[in-house]
């Protein structure tokens, strides 16, 4: 009892940090992925041709790579060496700013779904009604998009919640790392091996909440078609 | 003095010409139908007065005012366009209703990002009136997919009319309908022709045309093939075309 006592604090403290990861990922790619969509559906060609190739290039290569590509790259490049904070903290810096930049093309694509899937005649009603561009961006366009999007956003949700677990590639100590820790000697204990399975419990309940949220939200926006 | 004054529009899409040299004029509180087979330019005309196409010759003038001359871009930047374009009004062939507002708020919406918050209550006392003038005063509160059809385009009227455009234009607005939900929106346009609302109508309907309008122009092939009172063009067309049309249209 006092070994599971101990493991679940161990866990718990480790799951916080897949769930800051978590959270600062939203909060930066949710926007960022907007800037993005707009990016590739900009009527100039250049900066079209340029968005797509990055949104390209970061959802065609692994995530766990470019974890390490970001972590290490600069150090490699940079005379004064990596520019990284040393410890934890650089760590986890490294590893917001990828996933923000990584799920930020996701979402810009599911956005841009979602914009190109509002009728035309929407933002033409507007129009006609004297409204400005960005009139019929805030009042008509986006919450029938937010609308479209919201199943393959809960998907990303998801997806996030289990990605933030790639971040121990470059040695954030999140829950999975936590876990294998009890292999060889964490705590005081050694060479347990039934932590690392149950942080899949931590998982399932999260993305079971999320689930329920996401639920909960489309039956809000039921009230229109 | 004309209220709407359009002389020699002309618009292309690559390589077709969709619009050729078109001018005409329209007197206030005169309702105009504009028929013609599909193809014909007449909703690309429309779109035009709108500002939802851009002419790539001619003028439209609004009370002796020029508001568009495709020679001078000073007539088309984005913001004047935007104030200019509330000389119109349109009602589209597919309602397009904004699905998540209710029937007032539809109505209400642009008026209220126009004014600033003291002028709200009397723009829904206007709103509701409008729908009530529809028919539709125990609707305000519906959403338009709890809408039928016919009353989807009547409260596409109610909000083209709530900002009181000079012309108000339809595109095809029974063309979407059932026909057994046409007579109410006929009925509510003929209504407002009743009101003397100055009107531009392009539509399929050629007795609702007939009995409605003052002036009918039948287009073909991106031209003006005929124009002249309702009657007259309809019913006596001078015109091998127009009669050709007509003669396909009695037949179906």
């Amino acid at each position: 009892m006092e070994q599971f006592t101990t493991v679940v604090g161990a866990l718990n403290v480790s799951f916080l940090l897949n769930l800051k990861l978590f959270a600062i990922t939203l909060l930066g790619a949710i926007p960022l992925g907007l800037v993005i969509s707009f990016g590739s559906m900009c009527r100039f060609t250049p900066l079209r041709w340029l968005t797509r190739t990055v949104v390209w290039i970061i959802r065609g290569t692994p995530l766990m790579l470019q974890l390490y590509i970001i972590f290490f790259i600069p150090g490699m490049m940079l005379e004064s060496g990596s520019p990284w904070p040393a410890g934890s903290s650089g760590r986890f810096l490294a590893a917001s700013i990828m996933f923000i930049i990584n799920y930020a093309c996701y979402f810009s694509e599911i956005y841009r779904g979602g914009i190109q899937g509002v009728p035309v005649g929407q933002q033409e009603a507007g129009l006609v009604l004297g409204l400005t561009r960005r009139q019929i961006f805030f009042k008509v366009t986006l919450l029938q998009m937010v609308k479209r999007i919201v199943p393959p956003m809960g998907n990303e949700f998801i997806t996030l919640v289990k990605d933030t677990s790639l971040a121990n590639v470059i040695s954030v100590q999140e829950i999975i790392w936590a876990g294998k820790a009890f292999f060889k000697t964490s705590h005081g204990y050694s060479g347990l091996m039934w932590p690392i399975f149950f942080t899949g419990v931590y998982f399932l309940a999260f993305s079971g909440v999320l689930t329920l949220l996401f639920d909960r939200l489309e039956k809000k926006l039921d009230y229109f078609k | 003095m004309s209220l709407l004054e359009v002389k020699g529009i002309e618009k292309r899409f690559g390589d077709t010409e969709v619009l050729k040299d078109i001018s005409f004029s329209l007197e206030e509180g005169k309702a105009l139908a504009i028929i013609g087979s599909s193809g014909s330019g007449k909703t690309t005309l429309l779109r035009c007065l709108n500002f939802l196409e851009k002419p790539d010759a001619g003028t439209i003038s609004v009370r002796g005012k020029c508001i568009f001359d495709a020679a001078d871009p000073a007539t088309q930047r984005e913001n004047e366009v935007r104030q200019k374009r509330l000389h119109f009004g349109l009602v589209f062939q597919s309602f397009n209703l904004f699905p998540q507002y209710t029937a007032l708020e539809n109505v209400t919406l642009a008026g209220k990002l126009r004014q600033d918050k003291s002028q709200w209550s009397a723009i829904e006392r206007q709103g509701m009136e409008l729908l009530e003038r529809m028919g539709l005063g125990d609707r305000s509160g519906h959403y338009p997919h709890q809408l039928s059809g016919g009353q989807q385009q009547r409260v596409a009227i109610a909000r083209a009319l709530a900002l009181q455009p000079d012309v108000l234009c339809f595109d095809e607005p029974t063309s979407a309908l059932d026909p057994e939900l046409t007579g109410e929106v006929l009925k509510v346009i003929r209504s407002l022709a009743e009101q003397d609302t100055t009107m531009i109508i392009v539509t399929h309907e050629m007795a609702f045309a007939r009995d409605v309008a003052d002036e009918v122009i039948f287009m073909d092939g991106g031209v003006i093939v005929e124009q002249g009172s309702a009657k007259e063009v309809i019913e006596h067309p001078a015109q091998e075309r127009t009669r050709q049309f007509l003669a396909r249209y009695a037949e179906s």
